[in-house]
């Protein structure tokens, strides 16, 4: 067990990778009536065409590994897992996101037998043509969920004027249409891929004492076989720079139009990894706020010009293979939003941030993420999605410190391009 | 592992509640300010809070405050306003970080405490009114705001299925109020309605980091003005909820949806206040509270009919609402079932293991909310609200000692009262 102490925060990590190549962490929160914890694998929905080396290549529906997610629940036993974590006193979830696949628990009590139950229903598949069908009505109302929420379908709908190839422009759940060709064998295909321990990542944080927590852990973990790690290839296409794009125009139910607007990466700016991606990532979040926060002059003359109203945000995904900024939301102008916003970014570009903008936005985000360090659940789920990509969710602080006024204009000039703009935007009907 | 409490200091007639943990790395500040829930003034609470965070007499502009506030390292601030019961209130947060875990910062815990009060009580003034045109650019973003609650057709469903429901009750306005009323608001009318709030109404102060009472207290009783501790307050009366159903009421809407809402309404006649408002808690969580309650394992599981059902309950006026999202064509079948587990709750068929999965579940996500700052608030302010002060010891006492009966003996008094069904636009095929 490896102990990483970050003396500022005053917090101490603990790590350890067993033989069949499960990576653990544990962050002990002395005070802290409850304990979080995430078993991870790093596997999305734009893992749709892959190879476990020295087998064949598959190329399987889309949806499929948020069909999975669902379908883990289901044991042998013929009872929901959730009957288990209930009678323990847990609070059970998962999720899945374009990369990653997550099972989680919450509790205050029963935490080590959480814990097994939590290891032993994902390591433990069973899947029947039975079981597969009854969930297809499930998810089929949870599609129809998405489809009625006109935020949603704006998110989606710039992601598509994005991106002309690349899996991320597929919904998360995927349609009706494509879960319809989802068959048990399908999912055992995919499960014996990415779930390996070796592709995945346990995070545990909350009232837990991190030795004995670890040692249940390798007991469980020892008495169950699993094949030696493989390789896995991901397979994605090409993808140019150009935005697929420039302006998508959806027509839904809604009083309110929304308009949604961002930058997409270029391919050369969504491979960093380490402290170069995290450094990336805080830096555009901090054109963001300077240009788009409620302590910005644009934001205030949009929002008292009528222009905008208090649901307007923004927001930067990066992950390996994509990345884009995103800000907007509801508005009775779209087209006086969306000429303001071309007004004002190129203007930015060229006069750049200054040293005091700057000095306050560095602060405000150091509080921020010390803010964010009170949550557990942002704690695990940030810490795994950053582990993935090599990144260090402890350094964001001491690299926030470290930045420059140069650092951010130097981004500013990269992600701000007028080509890698483009515009989704959400019409009444 | 004992829970937080919360030591209540009196300054003059307002209340403020300090709990000391060292377990967060920000400092947390909250005040409430309880008003009545009533058509006159639903709109101009709601008003309120934005305008004041738009500035103050020191930083008289919206970027000057929002960047004084970002010198103090991002405090994070915001004024809003929810319904309990038929009261209405105005809450204002701040979220301070703790130099303790920053490099050269200096101590934020008094500059903050002064801006939150001055948000509240020295707003900026121009000739005896709010500066107009603070208050006009919110009265367009609370219509919009009013006006989109369309667009989210589960809030939508949810709030249309209460307003029927409580039909001529206080309780049916909705918390962001009335569009019709917001145009004849102005900065004068709302500013002498603000002075007469802060004079009349009862005000609860919160404070929750690594912070020591004495020092906290002595800010506040500095920086909250000495006037406003001397007014004399009077408190918000609770809504009675005993309420006879004579008929259930049906209600259809139709708009252009995908997917039907169903969103059923029931009278329990039991509040927060109630011996038996545990009982009503595990009531809820056998029904519809958790995924392993009957209407999750019914509706979702045995029969595919929808993503999500599920239940809850308003404490302080005695409500309990389910709401599933539903094929259209399936709407009907999905009541049969919800009224069947209502029935089998009322017969008293309840599991050992629903009853013990219950405990365990009700009583984890009540521990749970300790470990949130705003949660542990909110749990505090509640009981504060329903003048009845409980702690979390002797409700997880009360939940362990539930008995089936006593399920059964509260699934008596629940009675259906609304049906409300969203569904798509009549001869449209989706």
């Amino acid at each position: 067990m490896k102990k990483i102490d970050h003396s500022q925060l005053k917090e101490t990590l603990y790590y350890e990778q067993l033989p069949n190549g499960l990576e653990i962490y544990l962050l002990p929160k002395p005070g802290f009536q409850k304990t979080y914890a995430t078993f991870t694998t790093k596997y999305g929905s734009i893992d749709n065409t892959f190879q476990r080396e020295g087998e064949q290549k598959h190329q399987v529906p889309d949806g499929i590994a948020h069909f999975l997610e669902h379908k883990m629940f289901e044991q042998e036993s013929g009872e929901d897992v959730f009957q288990q974590f209930a009678r323990q006193g847990a609070a059970a979830n998962a999720f899945t996101s374009f990369t990653r696949t997550a099972y989680l628990f919450s509790c205050t009590e029963n935490t080590n037998e959480n814990l097994v139950t939590l290891l032993d229903f994902v390591q433990a598949p069973y899947f029947t043509d039975q079981n597969v069908e009854k969930e297809k009505g499930i998810i089929g109302q949870e599609i129809k969920m998405y489809d009625d929420n006109p935020d949603w379908r704006s998110y989606f709908g710039l992601i598509e004027a994005f991106y002309q190839n690349h899996p991320v422009k597929i919904d998360i759940a995927g349609t009706v249409e494509s879960i319809s060709k989802i068959t048990k064998e399908t999912l055992y295909d995919c499960y014996h891929t990415f779930y390996h321990p070796s592709n995945m990542l346990l995070f545990i944080v909350g009232g837990i004492e991190a030795e004995k927590t670890l040692q249940l852990i390798r007991d469980n973990q020892s008495t169950k076989k699993f094949d030696p790690p493989a390789k896995i290839n991901r397979f994605y296409p090409d993808e140019s720079n150009a935005v697929a794009e420039p302006k998508k125009i959806m027509k839904l139910s809604v009083q309110t139009p929304k308009c949604l607007m961002g930058y997409k990466e270029k391919s050369s700016e969504v491979s960093r990894i380490g402290t170069e991606r995290l450094k990336q990532e805080l830096t555009t979040q901090i054109c963001l706020d300077v240009m788009f926060s409620t302590s910005s002059d644009f934001y205030q003359s949009l929002y008292d010009d009528g222009i905008i109203d208090d649901t307007f945000g923004f927001d930067y995904s990066l992950e390996p293979g994509y990345g884009f900024t995103m800000f907007g939301g509801d508005t009775h102008q779209p087209e006086e939003l969306i000429k303001r916003i071309q007004e004002e970014i190129p203007r930015r570009v060229s006069t750049g941030v200054t040293q005091e903008e700057f000095d306050r936005i560095q602060k405000k985000r150091i509080g921020a993420s010390l803010r964010s360090l009170n949550s557990l659940e942002w704690i695990a789920n940030q810490f795994t999605s950053y582990r993935f990509q090599e990144t260090d969710l402890f350094d964001i602080i001491p690299t926030l410190e470290k930045l420059t006024l140069e650092d951010v204009n130097q981004r500013l000039k990269t992600h701000f391009q007028a080509d890698q703009f483009a515009v989704s935007l959400v019409m009444p009907k | 592992m004992s829970f937080a409490t919360f030591q209540t200091v009196s300054l003059g007639n307002i209340r403020l509640h300090l709990c000391p943990s060292d377990k967060f790395k920000t400092t947390t500040l909250s005040a409430f300010i309880t008003n009545p829930l009533q058509a006159e003034t639903v709109t101009k609470n709601a008003l309120l809070p934005n305008v004041l965070v738009r500035g103050t007499n020191t930083y008289q502009t919206t970027v000057a405050l929002r960047q004084k506030l970002n010198e103090l390292y991002g405090a994070g601030s915001f004024g809003d306003v929810f319904k309990r019961g038929e009261r209405q209130v105005i809450q204002f947060g701040m979220d301070l970080a703790n130099e303790t875990y920053l490099q050269n910062a200096p101590s934020l815990l008094e500059e903050g405490i002064q801006l939150f009060c001055e948000i509240i009580l020295d707003p900026f003034v121009e000739n005896n009114q709010f500066y107009t045109s603070f208050v006009e650019a919110e009265k367009k973003n609370l219509k919009q705001k009013i006006d989109s609650l369309q667009d989210d057709k589960i809030r939508y469903a949810a709030e249309r299925c209460v307003q029927t429901m409580c039909e001529g009750e206080p309780y049916s306005l909705f918390n962001y109020g009335n569009a019709n009323d917001i145009q004849a608001i102005d900065a004068k009318s709302l500013y002498s309605y603000y002075r007469e709030v802060l004079e009349k109404a009862p005000i609860d102060l919160y404070c929750v980091g690594d912070v020591e009472v004495e020092e906290v207290t002595n800010l506040f009783a500095k920086y909250f003005d000495s006037k406003m501790q001397n007014a004399v307050r009077e408190e918000v009366p609770f809504a009675a909820v005993s309420h006879k159903v004579d008929k259930v009421k049906m209600v259809v809407d139709r708009l252009d949806v995908n997917q039907g809402k169903l969103n059923m309404g029931c009278r329990t006649q039991i509040s927060i206040r109630d011996e038996k408002y545990p009982a009503l808690m595990m009531y809820n969580g056998i029904l519809g509270g958790f995924a392993h309650s009957k209407l999750f394992m019914n509706v979702r599981e045995k029969e595919s009919l929808a993503y999500y059902c599920s239940s809850g309950i308003e404490s302080h006026k005695g409500l309990l609402f389910i709401q599933s999202g539903i094929e259209e064509q399936n709407l009907d079948r999905a009541v049969d079932i919800i009224k069947q587990q209502l029935t089998a709750m009322r017969n008293g068929e309840i599991s050992d293991q629903e009853l013990e999965q219950t405990k365990a579940t009700l009583s984890n996500q009540l521990r749970e909310g300790q470990d949130r700052a705003f949660e542990l608030i909110g749990f505090h302010f509640q009981s504060v609200l329903s003048g009845k002060p409980r702690s979390l010891e002797d409700l997880l006492q009360k939940i362990n000692a539930i008995t089936k009966e006593d399920v059964q003996e509260v699934a008596q008094l629940v009675e259906l009262d609304t049906i409300y069904s969203l569904r798509g636009q009549e001869g449209e095929k989706q």
